[in-house]
């Protein structure tokens, strides 16, 4: 817990999250983000002090909770923050273009960023019934700028072989993406300009200029393009100035895990994941 | 104060049901004469809301779309949720925004006939709400599955009195499917395709509160979640409260939810759990791991092994000393004393054990 000269892999997860937030933007996160929720904090810490938090379900403005709650909607979230924001004025928020950068995860994410939150085989012939989208579906439309992440990129083997989280064409269109099967964002008259990060486990994906389509911009030190390739359910562009991403300071590092003393970030990361360790 | 336009119809046999013209405004009382069996329905001119839980949830009908109060593990109305399935109401068109343990409950027990709620689940915390997901994918359950935003929108349409709401801009998401009653129109001011959502009005909120009065005002501490709007879009509002106060005492407390928007109010304690009603109580996290694990033995095990113990014929009284009686609740209601006794709170209850 405290040998300070490693990180593992949630923890270099949360910064890479963290290091999406321009300072003076106005944040947004859902419930059931906690990775976000810790990242927000993290920015607010380091290099966005400026940054508006609005924290998510409880609608803290600028809270500054004691620690990291199992659940979203704890009294935790709204200490010593700037007031409580009403849940409408919130949304009214996003649907009048004011928020600049919104936080989404998806059981599947497709190759323009489109995710999927609500069911897998889609409505007619559902075989997952997940939770939904919460207010995705809209605030994907309207906020300025989406950051998607997924911490289980890699495939997995079934009776019907390889099932893919980031796949060519989700089952079912929750939080719209940079183009859909009706057009693209331009086309669909939506006002936000859509994803612009897609945050893995295996890599980080820009979008291409062009097209619009995933790019694999970032590796980690313990990645490798074919490991993404291996694992993508469609072979994605390749920056052709690919990296590798920067490893979290110890201060950083210390940060997430004081406030995180319940290692809450770690219930999102399937368990041969967090063996990952990153010498600092 | 006994509105003309007031009427109600009597089943003398076991039940009743009101129908009045802006009924709200109305002050109800219902008597209930036991040996009698039949219920009679008078207004009166000095009205106290209060009644017993039994009493209160027995205006929620069969069919009703019930509007639910709180969001995920705050204060959500769940000595209300455990009395409509002992009075085993059917088809309910749940209403919600972010929800969890109160739709999964009422989805396993068999009351519901369609869910519009824009999330049903555990977070990252427990996952996937099992019961919810098997109704669902059964086709028991009819999803109609909303966003937040069009949800609360619609809510507002309802409290403003307003025929409907345009939202600009809200292409491209399937969502839009699950709901055929949305319209695409041009706007006649700018040509922008915008989607026209209806109204929506639930036959009845569930809120679970802080403070009552006996008047039927309400006092909620923050998040407010949707509750406000909620009352205001509802034709009935059921409350239940921590605690009931005097109407002199709830002046100095400042309600948020007026007496004329509410129909009647069953003193509570421990209503929310074991969701959060802080600065009451915080969120039973040992109590959820229990009926998370209860969940995943299949809809027949959770009946036995949850329903049965803590909903089926047990009181509210004896619900609360069955979550471990006083030790719990020391430590529930402990929170406050110090920042390791509120963290010590969430550090129990593992899936699994």
């Amino acid at each position: 817990m405290n040998d300070i000269s490693n990180c593992t892999i949630d923890e270099l997860f949360i910064k890479l999250l963290a290091s999406t937030i321009d300072d003076g933007e106005i944040i947004f996160y859902g419930g059931s983000s906690p990775l976000a929720m810790i990242a927000v904090l993290l920015a607010k810490k380091t290099h966005a002090p400026c940054m508006v938090h609005i924290g998510g379900n409880p609608g803290g403005l600028d809270p500054k909770p004691p620690f990291l709650p199992p659940t979203t909607h704890d009294w935790t979230m709204i200490q010593e923050c700037l007031g409580v924001l009403p849940i409408d004025y919130v949304f009214d928020l996003g649907s009048r273009g004011d928020i600049d950068r919104m936080f989404l995860s998806g059981a599947q994410i497709d190759m323009y960023g489109n995710t999927n939150v609500t069911a897998i085989g889609g409505l007619e012939k559902m075989k997952v019934k997940l939770p939904g989208g919460g207010g995705g579906a809209k605030l994907s439309c309207d906020v300025k700028n989406l950051v998607i992440w997924t911490t289980r990129h890699r495939a997995r083997e079934s009776s019907r072989g390889k099932v893919f989280t980031i796949v060519p064409n989700v089952d079912f269109i929750t939080a719209v993406g940079h183009r859909t099967p009706n057009g693209s964002r331009r086309e669909l008259g939506l006002s936000g300009n859509g994803p612009e990060w897609v945050i893995t486990n295996l890599g980080v994906f820009d979008f291409e200029r062009e097209n619009r389509a995933m790019r694999l911009r970032f590796l980690y030190p313990d990645t490798t393009v074919d490991d993404v390739m291996a694992n993508t359910g469609f072979k994605p562009a390749v920056h052709s100035d690919l990296r590798v991403v920067e490893l979290p300071v110890q201060d950083e590092v210390e940060f997430i895990r004081q406030f995180d003393s319940l290692e809450i970030r770690k219930k999102e990361f399937p368990e041969e994941e967090l063996e990952r360790k990153f010498s600092l | 104060m006994i509105h003309e336009s007031f009427t109600c119809i009597l089943y003398p046999e076991f039940c009743f049901l009101i129908r009045a013209h802006s009924c709200k405004f109305v002050a109800k009382y219902v008597y209930k004469i036991r040996n009698r069996k039949e219920t009679v329905i008078a207004t009166h001119p000095a009205p106290s809301k209060i009644m017993n839980l039994e009493e209160a949830v027995s205006i929620v009908r069969d069919g009703d779309k019930v509007a639910l109060g709180g969001a995920l593990s705050l204060r959500e109305p769940m000595a209300i949720i455990r009395e409509i399935i002992r009075q085993d109401k059917r088809d309910l068109h749940l209403i919600g925004n972010a929800h969890g343990i109160d739709v999964d409950m009422l989805c396993g027990a068999g009351c519901v006939g369609a869910a519009e709620v824009t999330y049903v689940g555990f977070e990252f915390d427990f996952g996937i709400a099992l019961n919810y997901r098997k109704v669902c994918e059964s086709g028991k359950v009819k999803v109609r599955e909303n966003n937040c935003v069009t949800l609360i929108n619609q809510l507002r349409a309802a409290a403003f009195g307003l025929p409907f709401v345009a939202q600009s801009g809200f292409r491209g998401t399937d969502v839009l499917k699950l709901h055929p009653e949305f319209k695409e129109i041009e706007s006649p001011f700018n040509g922008e395709k915008v989607v026209l959502a209806p109204p929506l009005k639930p036959d009845v909120a569930l809120i679970h509160a802080q403070y009552a009065d006996t008047l039927g005002n309400v006092k909620i501490e923050e998040p407010l979640t949707s509750d406000i709007i909620l009352a205001r879009a509802s034709e009935k509002v059921i409350v239940s409260a921590e605690k009931v106060v005097s109407p002199e005492e709830m002046r100095s407390l400042k309600p948020n939810i007026h007496y004329f928007e509410v129909t009647v109010v069953a003193e509570t304690p421990y209503g929310a759990h074991p969701t959060n009603c802080y600065p009451n109580y915080a969120y039973d996290r040992e109590h959820m791991a229990e009926y998370v694990n209860a969940t995943e033995k299949g809809l027949e095990k959770f009946k036995k092994e949850y329903l049965d113990k803590y909903v089926y014929d047990v009181t509210q009284e004896e619900y609360v000393r069955l979550i471990g009686g006083e030790g719990k609740l020391k430590k529930l209601v402990g929170w406050k004393s110090s920042m390791t006794a509120w963290r010590e709170i969430f550090s129990v209850g593992e899936k699994g054990r």
